[in-house]
């Protein structure tokens, strides 16, 4: 049952999302003054303490759920309230973990922009509506900060709102999310009106509503027929689409390379480690609901999304839409893992992935910033995120490039850094998975272990043109060099840098089975079989290839031995990210505006046309009346008068005034009156 | 005792506008005074009387639960073999017209703001503002049918002055369209009147009766009459009753308004001045949908029944239709009130789903549309005055140039797009959450309608963010050049001052609903009950 009052933990979490929103409204109020960010930096600060106090208090303990009176809707109460469990407080925690470092890097990253106070009040609203997310009780508060989320993204994208393409991309954004937010939404009206609560706790806890084994028909609380094994595999497909939305799975993914538009500092915030985690966040939540069903489509998606991100990734020269694509992969490879049914392992790659590929993103700024910083001091005509005008930086910039190596490392899941046990971890499970399956959904292992390989050559692509490769013609020419970048953002990576590693997670850097994160969640999880060939020889052959590629990806870029024709049709799929942009345009933005255009035109023109058509006949029938009115009303009054005026005329003849006239008048009357009399007797 | 409050607060305006006659046509700047004044104690006094109300006053068919009721006769005539005729003078307050009630003396105080400008014949425009805001009171707190008739129609009249005299290019007419389509409803409204009043007899009296109370009762109605819920009489061969729902849906439906009877209102708010705009979308247009629930729903709550499934389709055809061609606008004026047709939808939706949720969730909505709707034409007025040019195209950049106004924009968009905080997705949220409830519970919306709902939520999303992008996002490149740059202030400190409370009252409804669902709760369930005879 939820409380109703505020333990210390509660206490702690509640002001761990509140702070960041009231260093939001106090940076909108002090305006311009903000610029420092100051504000926005201690809210964050302190928000990371209370959010570690709450996760020390909560992890490994019973949830803790407390709920007060929100508003009521006829006569059914909805309320506002936090969920403390196990998963809450870990990504509480995460949330922060990353928001301070990106914080204290925007410090220095961000300086000198004429709209910076924008900047810290939208990273703290951002904040808050994640940290919001993440500890809510019931869905529609979820929902409410799912949408908030939304919205601080579309803030952030647009950040440099007077460049064409970040208006573009922020929009995109926005209304792919909301097809997203549709099924989200008509998941909780399908809960709703089927189990009539929408508390997290009684609907997906250990006693809850969907606790019974997932397929089963399960007795609805409103007594009226059953949720059927039909109706939970389109609830969980509802839920599934608004985290395809959110999490950019295909083919839905075509926001986040776009989104890159907005400061390197937020895509690395918000694209790489929370907003975009928040999709497989919401599954790991709503989990009990999946059936089988579903969880096939999950993890089929999460496949297809991670191999086809990978391969687009290849092919990218645009530093940032490679670490853009890589974070869609590594999103595939999450979602995967929630399909299987191993959703603690997706929250531990969740985990793991946010702070390597946050590092990348702050690496990767680094650089930026030092190209755009060359770029102006020499009025180069250089785009600072083309790789290809990189080069050689491992000696100009070698602390970036450590951590970037770390962080490349992690993300292949070489041994001794935390993507080791994640990704291993999730391979291993999925073979395990896939043993148990029949038809093609067994060769999702398979797929997934291509995807690694194609991880490594990308990442290793990357590494060997920015860091390895000889310095672009156009900066070798001029005798320009790059200088490592100031203290403010190094310290961050740095402190990135040591969270990709093992010893975060565990004590034993080669053993997922030990991992206090998993040990944390898994508990209410059923065990797969386990086979015990594949924990050893999973490892041994990933990490086998890991080095096979990045030996090619060495003779490749940086001894120059490149065997591949670029112009391949193979190649341009990649390079075009699958046409998929197109298609959409062509699929449906023209269909659209077209049906639009046609509305508008039957609007005028029928429904107008109609209503003027009557509006016509009316004064048609108008104009007859009026001709019948002149012509025959008032033609037979006007023969009346006529008439009248003819008898007048003729009589007044007989007015002469003599007497002898009038006497022969009256005589020839009494005549005529006499003769009649007489006929009339006979 | 019974301080007469709610027939205060319906002449006042009435006062105000004797007060205006009085005063010569040469002291212009007075009248807007008189008028600020007015409204803004109606405002309070409205506040106060929502601060009075009491959340268990149902009201809907019980006359006892109605609040602030004046009850007098007006009209009484001995008509021979017709029987005695009765009129009453009978106003009363639950929690259908509470709420509207506050939003019309918002509403007018904003339009009386952005009225602060007008300098044609100062003193006609603001009389008949007044005679219009009567009106509006009136309709929404009458309980005698004949009461409501005459504040309906004389509504009508201001308006169309308002329109025809004040208005754009094309003023006059937009001005005869809006007259000719709103009248051909209440033409019809009338004889069903007609019909409704012979129909039913006063059983205290047994005098024929215009209390719609009475009208609600089907014990009310004489066995043998037109109307009567037991005999079942058929006309042109469909039921009387239903006939008799459909005519007044039918006038109701073009003020909310509805697809395909809504081409009126476009061009009625691009050639209306700022200030009718406002009205128009902030207040009348929740007539139609007030009528619906208070007049059609409860007099003939079977025939309402009976076409559930058809009202639920004009909801979504509305949503959808409303929000496509709101997609093809040039004209910003015309896109908002495109849009308004969609947001409508979804009110029509809500009621048509006979559902708690969905009922609790379209008057929620027609609330916040009434506040985002007065803001959207606001904003729309405020670039107008400035460059007397609405088209989209026209302008890029503005952000640039009107940090403050874009704002302002920016926010009214997101909320009338149904962002969570604003009150807009509440409403919307709970008209979805209740047209899906219909089918399980009484079977009697498809749920493809609450899902084709829910894409003009999306559809919402489409057309504001991209208007924002072309308009407000990119380099500054305005058709005008200079003069306009030089013309295109940011927005004014009185603009500011309106902009704000509406802004304000979006938020606070969004964020702490039960301001309103608690007064609003009580009445929906007695509906709901009214209508489905499920007590809930």
């Amino acid at each position: 049952m939820p409380n109703l009052t505020l333990t210390y933990p509660l206490l702690a979490a509640l002001s761990a999302v509140l702070l960041p929103f009231a260093g939001f409204l106090l940076s909108i109020a002090l305006g311009k003054k903000a610029r420092h960010g100051t504000v926005a930096i201690v809210a964050i600060s302190l928000s990371l303490l209370a959010a570690g106090y709450a996760f020390a208090q909560v992890w490994g303990h019973d949830p803790i759920h407390v709920r007060w009176h929100w508003f009521t809707i006829g006569q059914h109460a909805f309320h506002v309230g936090l969920l403390l469990d196990n998963a809450a407080v870990l990504m509480l925690l995460l949330v922060c973990l990353i928001a301070l470092p990106v914080h204290a890097y925007s410090f220095a990253y961000m300086k000198g922009d004429p709209g910076i106070h924008r900047y810290w009040a939208y990273l703290s609203l951002f904040c808050f509506a994640m940290l919001g997310l993440v500890v809510a009780d019931n869905l529609l508060l979820m929902y409410i900060f799912w949408e908030l989320v939304g919205f601080a993204s579309y803030l952030l994208i647009g950040f440099w709102y007077t460049r064409d393409a970040a208006a573009h991309a922020n929009k995109k954004a926005f209304i792919i999310n909301r097809v997203g937010d549709i099924g989200f939404l008509v998941g909780i009206a399908m809960v709703y009106s089927s189990v009539g609560t929408l508390d997290v706790q009684a609907l997906f806890g250990p006693q809850g509503v969907f606790a019974a084994p997932a397929g089963a028909d399960i007795p609805a609380a409103n007594g009226k027929g059953t949720v059927t094994a039909g109706w939970l595999t389109v609830a969980g497909f509802a839920f599934f689409l608004g985290a395809m939305a959110k999490s950019a799975q295909f083919p839905f993914h075509v926001w986040l390379p776009d989104a890159m538009e907005g400061p390197t500092s937020v895509s690395s915030l918000i694209h790489a480690a929370t907003m975009v985690a928040a999709g497989v966040f919401l599954l790991a939540r709503v989990f009990p609901l999946f059936n089988e069903a579903m969880l096939l489509v999950i993890a089929t998606t999460g496949t297809i999304t991670a191999f086809v991100a990978a391969y687009f990734a290849l092919t990218q020269y645009d530093i940032k839409k490679i670490l853009a694509f890589s974070t869609i992969s590594q999103l595939g490879f999450m979602m995967s893992g929630i399909g299987i049914g191993m959703y603690h392992i997706a929250l531990f790659h969740l985990v793991t992935h946010a702070f390597f590929k946050c590092l990348l993103f702050l690496a990767a700024g680094a650089i930026i910033h030092e190209m755009q910083h060359m770029k102006e001091k020499h009025g180069l005509a250089i785009d600072p995120q083309d790789i290809r005008n990189m080069g050689g930086l491992r000696k100009r910039m070698p602390i970036t490039f450590a951590t970037m190596l770390i962080a490349s490392l992690a993300l292949v899941g070489f041994p001794l850094t935390a993507g080791y046990l994640s990704k291993d971890a999730l391979l291993v499970h999925a073979f395990e998975w896939a043993a148990l399956q029949r038809g093609p959904v067994s060769a999702i292992p398979y797929v997934l272990a291509i995807v690694s390989i194609l991880t490594s050559f990308y990442i290793f692509r990357l590494l060997a043109k920015v860091f390895f490769a000889r310095p672009a013609a156009i900066l070798a020419n001029k005798g320009v060099s790059a200088h490592e970048a100031p203290r403010q953002m190094l310290v961050p990576m740095v402190f990135l840098a040591f969270c990709s590693l093992f010893p975060l997670f565990t004590f034993n850097p080669l053993n997922d089975g030990q991992v206090w994160l998993l040990q944390g969640i898994a508990a209410e999880l059923p065990t797969l079989p386990p086979l015990r060939l594949l924990h050893l020889l999973v490892p041994i052959l990933a990490t086998i290839t890991t080095i096979i590629v990045a030996v090619v990806v060495w003779r490749w870029y940086i001894r120059g031995h490149y065997p591949l024709n670029t112009t391949g049709a193979l190649y341009r799929l990649s390079e075009r990210q699958g046409y998929v942009n197109e298609l959409y345009g062509a699929a449906i933005v023209r269909p659209l505006l077209k049906l639009s255009a046609l509305l508008w035109w039957t609007d005028r023109h029928v429904v107008d046309g109609i209503i003027n058509g009557i509006a016509a006949a009316g004064r048609a029938l108008a104009g007859i009346t009026t001709w019948i009115d002149r012509h025959i009303v008032d033609g037979a009054v006007r023969l009346v008068g006529k008439l009248a005026w003819g008898a007048g005329n003729v009589l007044r003849r007989s007015q002469t005034g003599r007497v002898q006239q009038y006497l022969a008048l009256v005589f020839f009357i009494i005549l005529l009156i006499l003769l009649y009399l007489i006929f009339a007797q006979a | 005792m019974n301080p007469h409050l709610l027939t205060i607060l319906i002449f006042l305006p009435l006062a105000a506008a004797m007060l205006m006659m009085l005063v010569p046509s040469t002291k212009k700047t007075v009248y807007k005074y008189i008028a600020l004044i007015t409204g803004l104690l109606q405002l309070l006094l409205s506040g106060a009387m929502y601060w009075l109300f009491h959340p268990k006053g149902s009201g809907i068919t019980e006359e006892r639960l109605y609040q602030f009721v004046d009850h007098v006769p007006w009209i009484r005539l001995d008509m021979g073999s017709l029987g005695l005729l009765e009129i009453d003078y009978y106003v009363g307050v639950d929690g259908l017209s509470m709420p509207f009630l506050f939003l019309t003396a918002f509403v007018m105080v904003i339009a009386i703001g952005a009225s602060w400008d007008i300098q044609k014949r100062v003193k006609g425009y603001f009389i008949l503002l007044m005679v219009l805001d009567m009106a509006v009171m009136g309709v929404f707190s009458a309980l005698d049918f004949f009461l409501f008739y005459v504040f309906y129609e004389l509504m009508l009249l201001p308006l169309y002055f308002l329109i025809g005299i004040w208005g754009g290019a094309r003023r006059e007419y937009a001005a005869i369209k809006f007259f000719l389509y709103t009248l051909f409803g209440s033409v019809f409204m009338l004889l069903v009147i007609v019909g409704l009043y012979f129909s039913v007899t006063n059983p205290d009296t047994g005098a024929h009766t215009f209390n719609m109370l009475y009208m609600m009762n089907p014990a009310n109605y004489a066995p043998d009459s037109i109307f009567s819920a037991f005999t079942q009489r058929e006309l042109f061969g469909i039921s009387a009753r239903l006939l008799g729902f459909i005519v007044l849906f039918v006038a109701f439906a073009i003020k909310v308004p509805v697809v395909p009877l809504h081409t009126w209102l476009p061009d009625a708010h691009v050639e209306a001045p700022t200030p009718i705009s406002i009205i128009l979308a902030g207040i009348l247009l929740k007539i139609g949908g007030y009528g619906i629930l208070r007049v059609c729903f409860s007099i003939f709550p079977d025939a309402a029944l009976q076409s559930a499934w058809w009202l639920g389709l004009i909801g979504v055809v509305s949503i959808i239709y409303g929000a496509l061609v709101a997609l093809g606008q040039r004209d910003l004026k015309r896109m908002i009130a495109y849009s308004s047709v969609s947001h409508m939808g979804f009110v029509m939706l809500g009621i048509a789903s006979f559902t708690v949720e969905g009922t609790a969730g379209a008057v929620f909505q027609l609330i916040s549309h009434g506040f985002l709707s007065a803001a959207l034409f606001f904003l729309v007025g405020m670039l107008y005055d400035r460059v007397h040019d609405r088209d989209i195209y026209h302008f890029r950049g503005l952000a640039s140039l009107m940090p403050r106004f874009t704002v302002f924009v920016a926010i009214t968009f997101f909320a009338s797009l149904g962002l969570p905080g604003f009150s807009a997705f509440i409403g919307e949220a709970f008209v979805i959450i209740g047209a899906f409830n219909a089918e399980g519970l009484h079977g009697l919306l498809p749920r493809w309608m609450a899902i084709g709902g829910s894409i003009g939520i999306l559809l919402s999303a489409v057309y504001f963010l991209w208007t924002l992008q072309r308009m407000f996002f990119g380099q500054l490149r305005v058709k005008g050049g200079n003069a306009w740059v030089a013309a295109l202030s940011d927005a004014s400190p009185r603009e500011t001052f309106v902009m704000v409370p509406m802004l304000a009252l979006t938020l606070a409804l969004g964020v702490c609903p039960a301001l309103a669902l608690d007064n609003i709760n009580a009445s929906v369930l007695a509906l709901v009950e009214l209508v489905t005879g499920v007590d809930h």
